[in-house]
């Protein structure tokens, strides 16, 4: 037993310091660091985020992933972005823009090969036919769309998003961005002369004036079409008051001192283009203790959410999940209790970095942990383990630990492949603004979802054994259904609950208590699901199989319900629209059907045929 | 207690564990065919055919009969009800150990009689309002009502409405306060309503914007935010005197009428009112959204609240999940338009409206109450 409790400790240990690696490995040493710019704040999508964030969400939108390859080198989000937006013919030959619709790819002309990523310079010939034909798509709705023309969109919105880029700084890299700022500010005193007295002005304040025109133009683009505010509000200005470069520009707010951050941005920009490495960091540093000064609370918010980025706990989650999973796996063929010990003490580890992330996301946004799809998936994972590891306690067989560990894991499967999409922060739209019913509401209903799956994954985990295992000793068997029914009896608890708050919500916001809207039927069928569950068991129509069977069947509701109303694009719940989730979940659908069709099997039925 | 005969057969049936599994099945289809069916038909009509209903009809192509195929809502939820009472105090013991189930079944009863009450009672309206303007009606869109409104009088109409449901073709309305008849010619539910062309027939209006105008029925648009253009084609008489044939629509601004015995009558077809004994004047509305994007924060109304009865004349604010609540009823922020100058009130009247809290209430404390016991037991005896 000490032995086992040892395994325990250095499971838990080894998974931890597993979870902590990316924050403990140096960032890589070069002559410009980016770290010092990828944790100024910026505004953009409404919240004010590092730059890193803005750079992750920006490339993994653009390309799929947080990072890229370029010259056998890693580059992180945030030099992309800076390159992008200062050097953009260099960010032009980077090979970024995921493309794998054949469609798409023959109308840029491109050949589908072993390469799916294609550098700015191969589209732009093609930019404009681009922009055409997804804006003949978009008249559309968007789940009328072929599958050319939501590629289409979606790479036009994604083109859009790199040309703001590239014209937030700097219209694409063109001029020297310190010396126009000067040149503009030396040119307004004379060229307002000019414009307000011409009959007084000189042959220089009319030239400025011509000069500060085409300044003026420039700096109205930049305003436009920027891609986010990097400019917080100086003291007497409102909280939303972020600017864009072109904007401090252009409005310097009541003949005031030009934005300090002007200046600094500038320089950066310039440094950055020129490979000036001291002039960079010396501009990154000073914007950095005007930061400090100034906008102390948006500079450690900033600070803080770098680091939770580059702690992933969400990847490191999910790599002790799995080898949670593998121990329970070797447990189960050993028989040994060191794997069994190292199985809980590995997702332990799993369920503390889980855990250390959500709240993380949750003191960061400042909401309760589920406010989209996204978080819902990080959420349900996280119950799910958590029930799983506290299930384990009552019988002691591997199944709930097992459970937890592969819910755990695909749930952040999911979580991950959503956030792919966007912001996960993003805000919250009007009738969600609302913490306690985000707090109440939700997490009881997400509650409840993971509870089910749980449930499914031992009604899963029981027709397997039923087939695939050799001798089953009944006690076992008794403790897996034991362990099935009390789930399912606690998933009737929270989705009743989750789904009726949802319904107290629905009226006060919405002046009915139950409107048969999609999503809230999705969620009243997981309550009718489990209630049926418990009375058939109760009137002894199922058993043992008929209750593990049923059981199974709840993965499918649940899924259809969390997922499949969303498809639907009706209703007032429909936030999320996913095109390639339909076949993942029809896919998981028909596993579901084959598992239950297994468990209606007489046990190990192959067998008995051959023998 | 227990009877062998047919009636205690029958109680034992209605109480069985049987009808309670395949309730709850049907209610699963019918749930599931209600959420599917807003796809092609909108919520609320999927909701009156598949819930609030006790039969699912359907008509097959090309064929006149109705074929009812599936039971619905309402007769699922009072089988379920009955179901429930009768296995309750049949079957169930009174115990302590129950007592959890007692609790949780009777909330169980009482949210099944808060939702007939909703589909029985519950009103629903809307109340557009611009800045500025007052009103002390909301009104139902998906209603008509034929307003008739003697406008010689300049100090105050003398409204007559006729509503939706007696505005039938061939039908003949007399009202006392008026001095003539109106005979209900054709009735669209939705129409196209244009300017006649060269090569159109003749009109059927004799008089009125309508006289100009060629007037197509169309199917009826069921999704949910869709307007639909009801015409109307009615011709007022006196006697055997023809005092005109119009086409009325809710698709129609300009005023159209006659005169009569010296008196202008206006004749219009509009959304159902509601009139309310109080009024309410839209001071200001806004519409934030998050900076640098255009996703709305939050959407609010001052409104001015007059109720010369009660002796009320306050500002009150409503907002997301902030409703009003005033004589009966709650006004909901629900929409807006016209360049943010335009603020819509959802209203709704629901006497029943308390009743979903106290069962929840009751059903959450009843589970806990069973789930408890029984885990402590389990927990005793795996120890």
């Amino acid at each position: 037993m000490r032995k086992a409790s040892r395994y325990y400790r250095g499971a838990l240990a080894a998974g931890l310091l597993l979870a902590v690696r990316p924050l403990l490995t140096p960032a890589p040493r070069t002559a410009m660091p980016v770290a010092g710019f990828a944790r100024l704040p910026v505004l953009e999508g409404g919240r004010v985020k590092p730059m890193d964030s803005f750079a992750r969400n920006s490339l993994l939108l653009i390309r799929g992933t947080q990072s890229l390859t370029v010259d056998g080198r890693t580059v992180s989000a945030a030099e992309w972005l800076l390159t992008a937006m200062t050097k953009p013919e260099a960010a032009d030959t980077q090979k970024v823009f995921v493309i794998d619709d054949p469609d798409v790819l023959g109308l840029l002309g491109l050949e589908q090969g072993s390469e799916r990523r294609f550098a700015y310079y191969q589209i732009e010939p093609k930019r404009d036919e681009v922009g055409q034909q997804a804006q003949r798509a978009e008249r559309l709705e968007a789940q009328k769309r072929s599958r050319f023309q939501s590629a289409v969109v979606n790479l036009s919105h994604r083109l859009d998003l790199y040309e703001q880029i590239k014209n937030t700084l700097m219209i694409s890299g063109s001029g020297d961005p310190v010396e126009d700022l000067s040149a503009f500010n030396e040119a307004l005193p004379s060229a307002l002369r000019a414009a307000h007295e011409p009959a007084k002005a000189s042959a220089r304040d009319r030239e400025a004036l011509k000069a500060l025109a085409r300044f003026l133009e420039r700096y109205q683009f930049l305003a436009r079409a920027c891609a986010f505010r990097p400019l917080p509000p100086r003291g007497g200005e409102g909280e939303d008051a972020w600017a864009s470069i072109g904007e401090a520009v252009l409005k310097p707010g009541g003949g005031r001192e030009p934005h300090p951050g002007l200046a600094s941005y500038a320089l950066m920009a310039r440094g950055w283009r020129n490979g000036d490495a001291s002039a960079f960091n010396s501009a990154v540093r000073e914007f950095t203790a005007w930061l400090e000064a100034e906008r102390p609370g948006d500079a450690r918010r900033a600070r803080q959410e770098v680091l939770f980025n580059t702690a992933q706990p969400f990847a490191a989650g999910m790599a002790l999940y799995v080898l949670a999973l593998l121990a329970v796996f070797a447990w189960w063929a050993t028989r040994r209790a060191e794997a069994q010990a190292a199985a809980g003490g590995l997702l332990a580890a799993a369920v503390l970095v889980h855990t250390v992330g959500l709240f993380a996301r949750v003191a960061l946004q400042g909401r309760p942990p589920v406010t989209n799809l996204y978080s819902s998936a990080v959420f349900v994972g996280w119950v799910a383990a958590l029930l799983g590891l506290f299930a384990e306690r009552v019988h002691r067989k591997g199944f709930a630990h097992a459970g937890g560990a592969l819910l755990g894991f695909c749930t952040l499967l999911i979580a991950q492949h959503l956030g792919a999409s966007g912001d996960t922060m993003e805000m919250m739209r009007a009738v969600l603004d609302s913490n306690f019913w985000l707090g109440t509401h939700v997490v009881t209903v997400t509650i409840g979802y993971a509870s089910t799956f749980l449930a499914g994954a031992l009604g899963v985990a029981w027709v397997l054994r039923r087939q695939f295992v050799r001798d089953q000793d009944p006690e076992t068997t008794r403790a897996l259904v034991g362990l099935t029914y009390g789930v399912v009896a606690f998933s009737l608890l929270f989705s009743f609950v989750g789904t009726m708050l949802g319904g107290i919500w629905a009226d006060q916001s919405w002046g009915r208590f139950w409107g048969w809207d999609p999503k809230e039927n999705g969620a009243l069928l997981i309550v009718l699901w489990n209630a049926l569950i418990l009375h058939a068991r109760f009137a002894g129509y199922a058993r043992e199989r008929g209750v593990m069977v049923m059981a199974v069947f709840g993965n499918i509701v649940t899924a259809l319900s969390w997922f499949g109303v969303n498809m639907l694009g009706i209703g007032l719940h429909s936030y999320g629209f996913m095109d390639q989730a339909f076949y993942w979940l029809t896919g998981f659908c028909a596993s579901q059907f084959a598992v239950m069709w297994l468990g209606w099997m007489p046990a190990r039925f192959w067998l008995e045929k051959s023998e | 207690m227990r009877r062998d005969d047919a009636l205690g057969r029958a109680a034992a049936a209605l109480g069985s564990m049987r009808l309670t599994a395949v309730c709850l099945s049907l209610l699963m289809l019918l749930v599931t065919m209600c959420t599917l069916l807003q796809v092609p038909l909108g919520t609320h009509l999927a909701v009156e055919r598949t819930i609030r209903t006790f039969l699912i009809w359907w008509t097959p192509a090309g064929a006149t009969i109705k074929l009812p195929v599936f039971p619905g809502g309402g007769l699922v939820g009072s089988l379920l009800l009955t179901n429930l009472l009768f296995a309750q105090f049949l079957k169930l013991e009174r115990s302590r150990r129950k007592a959890g189930l007692w609790i949780a079944h009777l909330g169980l009863a009482l949210l099944f009689v808060g939702e007939f009450a909703t589909a029985l009672f519950q009103v629903e309206s809307q109340m557009p309002i611009e800045v500025g303007q007052t009103r002390d009606y909301s009104e139902d869109a998906r209603l008509m009502e034929l307003s008739v409104a003697d406008v010689g009088d300049p100090a105050q109409d003398t409204v007559t409405t006729i509503p939706e449901s007696l505005l039938k073709p061939g039908a003949e309305i007399s009202d006392a306060a008026l001095p003539f008849t109106l005979k209900i010619k054709r009735w669209y539910a939705n129409s196209e309503l244009g300017m006649r062309k060269p090569g159109d027939p003749p009109s059927e209006a004799t008089a009125g914007v309508g006289a100009d105008m060629a007037v197509r029925e169309r199917p009826v648009l069921a999704v949910d935010d869709a307007q639909n253009a009801a015409a109307l084609l009615v011709e007022a008489r006196a006697g055997a005197e023809s005092l005109g044939t119009f086409w009325a629509s809710n698709a129609l601004g300009a005023p159209q009428g006659f005169a009569r015995e010296g008196r202008d009558w206006r004749l219009t077809l509009r959304p159902r009112r509601y009139y309310l004994p109080f009024s309410m004047t839209l001071k200001e509305f806004k519409h934030d959204v998050y900076p640098g994007t255009d996703i709305p924060k939050n959407f609010s109304s001052l409104v001015r609240l007059r109720d010369a009865g009660a002796g009320e004349d306050r500002d009150a604010l409503i907002y997301m999940n902030h409703p009003l609540r005033y004589g009966g009823k709650a006004f909901y922020q629900a929409s807006f338009g016209k360049d943010d100058r335009l603020s819509v009130f959802q209203v709704v009247r629901n006497p029943g409206w308390l009743i979903p809290y106290l069962s929840c209430a009751l059903v959450a404390l009843g589970m806990l109450m069973h789930f408890g016991l029984k885990l402590s037991a389990s927990l005793r005896s795996a120890k």
